[in-house]
C-alpha cells in the first residue's frame, strides 16, 4: 500500500558537474513510513546532504521523482516548491542558522509569519514550542547570549514550530559535545513520540543511530544498507 | 509583513553602512536642494529684471512700413484689453550728441514720461533730476549715468543734438538714470511731440510699449494683436529668446549634474545592500529553507533600499532646506548695482524642489537595490545554507 508512506522516492539520481561528472545519488530508491525516526549514515561524500536536500526540495534531481504525502515534487513550480517547505519540512541544521538580529521567540515565530499566520497568535504558538525544547526562560535572548546547545533547541523549536510532517536534519549535533548531543537526541526522540512527525538525521555518530528505528548507509551515493533497529514501538 | 520586519532589522544591525548610505543620499539630496534654490533664484531675478526693464510687448510698425500712423486709436484698443497695464508710444530716432569736443552716438526716445513710466518704470532708475521733466514739449532731456559720463556733462549742461536732415539742436540735461545695463551709454530721452517736430514725421510712432499684470501672458496676447491689427506684435519673451535658451540649456546642464550626483548616492546605497547580501547568504538561504518565496526574498532587499533612501531623503531635505536659507541670508559685500540692485544672493526655496530631490533619490535608490535584491533572490538555497 503506497498510501502509508510519507515519502516514495524513486530511481533517484542526482549528478554534479561541471566538466567531470560526479554522481552524487545513483538510482536511489526508498521508502519511508509517516511517524518514521531514522538515521542516514556513511561516509563523507557518500551523497547523505545531497539525498536530504533533495527530499527537502532546496534542489532538484538529475533524474527520478519524490512523492511527499503522494505528491510529486520534482514538478513542482518555485512557488509550490517555498509553500510545501515552509508547511510540510522543517530543517535543521548543524549550523543553527537563526537570524542574528532577531531573539529566539522571534526566530521560531519567523516561519508561521512566512505563513502569513497573525503575529498574535504566532507568538503563542512560537512560546510553547520553545518551552516545549526547554527554552521558556530564554525567549528574549538572541542567538548570540545563548549557548551552542541552546541555539540548536531554538532551532528544532523553528522547524516543528508549523507542524511540519517531515523533519530532516543534516548533522544536527555535528557542532556538540556529547552531553549536548545526547540532550538534543532524546528531546528530537521524544517530539517524534509526541507528534508522530518523520524525523530524517544525517549522523556520523553510531552511537546515536542505534537509537533510531531505522538506519540507511549510503556509500557512492547508493543505499548499500537499510536496518531496523528494533526501538520502535 | 514579515519581510518589513527582516528589512528593518537588516539596517539596524548594520549602523556604519546605514550611517554611510544615509549620508550618502542626504548629501545629494540636500546639495540639489541648494543648487535648485539658487537656479530659481537667478533664474527669477534674470525674469524679474527682464520684465521690469523692457515693456513685456513691443508693436513695431507693418512690414516694409517706418511708422505707425493713426496710433491714438491703436493704443485705446490696446488699452482696452485684459490684462493691460500700461500703454507707451514712442518715437525713437538715431541721434548724435555733442558737448564741447565730445561726441556720442545715441538712440533718442520721444516717450510721453507719464505713459512710459506705466510700462517700466522710469523714475525708479533716476540717479539725479526728474524723469517727468520732459512732459512738455520743450528742448529738455534725461540721458544715461555713463553717456553723461562720456560726454563730460552734468545736470543742467547743454548739449548739442545732430539730427540727420535737420539744424544741430540743443537741450538742457534734465535727468540722469542708471538701469545697470548697456543702455545707461546709448540711451535718452526727449518729449515724443518735440521728436516728431525735430524728425518732422507729423503725428506718428515708430513703436508702442505695452505692460501686463501677467508676464507670461505677453506671448498669447502678442500673437493675438499681430493677428488682429496686422502690427508686428513682439513679445519679451521673443526678444529675449536667446537669454532664455541659454537659461535652459543651463538648466538641463544642471539635470545632467543631477544625475551624476544621484548616480554616486545610488552606487554609496547599493554597495552597502552588496555588502548585506554577502554577509546574510546562510541566512537568505535558511530563510528559503523555511518557505520564503524568491519575491519575498527580493521584497527585503528593496524595502531595505527604500528604507535607506527616505532616511536620506529626510535628512537631505532638512540639510537642504537649512543650507539655502542660510545662503539667503548671506549679505553680498558688493555694491548693490552689480549684482541687479541685491544685497543678497537670490534663493528660491520652492517646496516643488524637495519634492522633485526626493522623488528623483528615491527612484534612484531603489534601481539601486534592485541588483543586489535581485542577487539575493536567485541564490542557490543549497549553496547559501552551506556557505556559512
Ligand atoms: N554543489 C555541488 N557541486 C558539485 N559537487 C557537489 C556539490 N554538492 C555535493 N557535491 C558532491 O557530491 C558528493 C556528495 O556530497 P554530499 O555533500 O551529499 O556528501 P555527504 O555525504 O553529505 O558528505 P559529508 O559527510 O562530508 O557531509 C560529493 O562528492 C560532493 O563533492
Ligand atoms: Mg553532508
Amino acid at each position: 500500500m503506497s498510501e502509508k508512506y510519507i515519502i516514495q522516492i524513486k530511481n533517484l539520481t542526482k549528478i554534479f558537474g561541471d566538466g567531470v561528472e560526479i554522481k552524487a545519488l545513483d538510482d536511489v530508491g526508498l521508502n519511508i513510513e509517516q511517524g518514521e525516526f531514522m538515521a542516514i549514515m556513511g561516509p563523507s561524500g557518500s551523497g547523505k546532504s545531497t539525498l536530504l536536500n533533495q527530499i527537502g526540495i532546496l534542489d532538484t534531481p538529475t533524474s527520478g521523482t519524490i512523492l511527499l504525502d503522494g505528491v510529486d515534487v520534482t514538478k513542482m513550480s518555485d512557488k509550490q516548491r517555498s509553500v510545501t517547505r515552509n508547511k510540510q519540512l522543517g530543517f535543521i541544521f548543524q549550523y543553527h542558522h537563526l537570524l542574528p538580529d532577531f531573539n529566539a521567540l522571534e526566530n521560531v515565530m519567523m516561519p508561521l509569519l512566512i505563513n502569513g499566520v497573525k503575529r498574535s497568535e504566532a507568538r503563542k504558538t512560537a512560546s510553547k514550542m520553545l518551552e516545549e525544547v526547554g527554552l521558556g526562560d530564554r525567549m528574549k535572548h538572541r542567538p548570540n547570549q545563548l549557548s551552542g546547545g541552546q541555539n540548536q533547541r531554538v532551532a528544532i523549536a523553528r522547524a516543528l514550530v508549523n507542524k511540519p510532517s517531515i523533519v530532516i536534519g543534516d548533522e544536527p549535533t555535528g557542532n556538540l559535545d556529547s552531553k549536548a548531543s545526547d540532550n538534543i537526541y532524546e528531546l528530537l526522540r521524544r517530539l517524534n513520540r509526541e507528534h508522530n512527525q518523520t524525523f530524517i538525521l544525517v549522523t556520523h555518530d553510531k552511537h546515536m543511530a542505534a537509537k533510531t528505528d531505522r538506519t540507511i548507509q549510503l556509500v557512492d551515493g547508493k543505499i548499500c544498507e537499510d536496518s531496523r533497529n528494533g526501538n520502535g514501538d | 509583513m514579515f519581510e518589513l520586519d527582516v528589512a528593518t532589522r537588516h539596517i539596524k544591525s548594520r549602523r556604519r553602512q546605514t550611517l554611510f548610505s544615509v549620508i550618502a543620499v542626504s548629501l545629494a539630496v540636500g546639495i540639489i536642494i541648494i543648487f535648485m534654490s539658487m537656479m530659481g533664484g537667478y533664474t527669477s531675478i534674470l525674469i524679474d529684471s527682464t520684465t521690469e526693464n523692457q515693456a513685456h510687448i513691443t508693436i513695431m510698425p507693418k512690414e516694409d512700413e517706418d511708422y505707425i500712423h493713426l496710433y491714438h486709436g491703436l493704443e485705446n484698443h490696446i488699452y482696452d484689453l485684459e490684462g493691460v497695464e500700461g500703454v507707451s508710444s514712442y518715437f525713437q530716432g538715431e541721434a548724435a550728441l555733442q558737448y564741447k569736443h565730445n561726441a556720442e552716438g545715441v538712440l533718442l526716445y520721444g516717450i510721453n514720461p507719464e505713459d512710459e513710466n506705466r510700462v517700466v518704470n522710469r523714475d525708479k532708475y533716476m540717479l539725479a533730476g526728474e524723469f517727468t521733466s520732459i512732459e512738455n514739449p520743450g528742448s529738455r532731456i534725461v540721458l544715461g549715468y555713463k553717456l553723461a559720463k562720456n560726454l563730460d556733462v552734468g545736470m543742467g549742461d547743454s548739449v548739442t543734438a545732430q539730427i540727420p536732415g535737420a539744424e544741430p539742436i540743443d537741450f538742457t540735461i534734465t535727468g540722469i538714470f542708471q538701469t545697470g545695463t548697456p543702455l545707461d551709454e546709448t540711451m535718452a530721452f526727449v518729449n515724443i511731440e518735440r521728436l516728431q517736430d525735430l524728425y518732422r514725421s507729423g503725428d506718428v510712432i515708430t513703436g508702442m510699449g505695452i505692460r501686463l499684470s501677467d508676464p507670461y501672458a505677453s506671448e498669447d496676447l502678442a500673437n493675438g494683436i499681430d493677428r488682429e491689427t496686422g502690427y508686428d506684435a513682439i513679445s519679451w519673451m521673443e526678444q529675449n529668446a536667446e537669454i532664455l535658451t541659454l537659461l535652459e540649456t543651463s538648466e538641463g546642464m544642471v539635470y545632467f549634474f543631477y544625475i551624476i550626483i544621484f548616480g554616486i548616492s545610488g552606487f554609496g546605497v547599493a554597495n552597502v545592500l552588496i555588502m548585506i547580501v554577502m554577509e546574510k547568504m546562510g541566512e537568505i538561504g535558511m530563510l528559503m529553507a523555511m518557505g520564503t518565496s524568491r519575491r519575498s526574498i527580493m521584497l527585503i532587499f528593496l524595502l531595505e533600499a527604500a528604507i535607506l533612501g527616505m532616511m536620506g531623503v529626510a535628512v537631505g531635505c532638512i540639510l537642504g532646506y537649512a543650507a539655502s536659507a542660510a545662503i539667503a541670508s548671506i549679505v553680498i559685500p558688493v555694491p548693490p548695482e552689480m549684482y541687479f540692485g541685491m544685497d543678497h544672493l537670490p534663493i528660491v526655496i520652492e517646496f516643488k524642489n524637495f519634492i522633485s530631490a526626493s522623488v528623483f533619490a528615491m527612484v534612484i535608490n531603489i534601481i539601486a537595490g534592485v541588483f543586489p535584491a535581485r542577487r539575493a533572490s536567485k541564490m542557490d538555497p543549497v549553496e547559501a545554507i552551506y556557505s556559512v
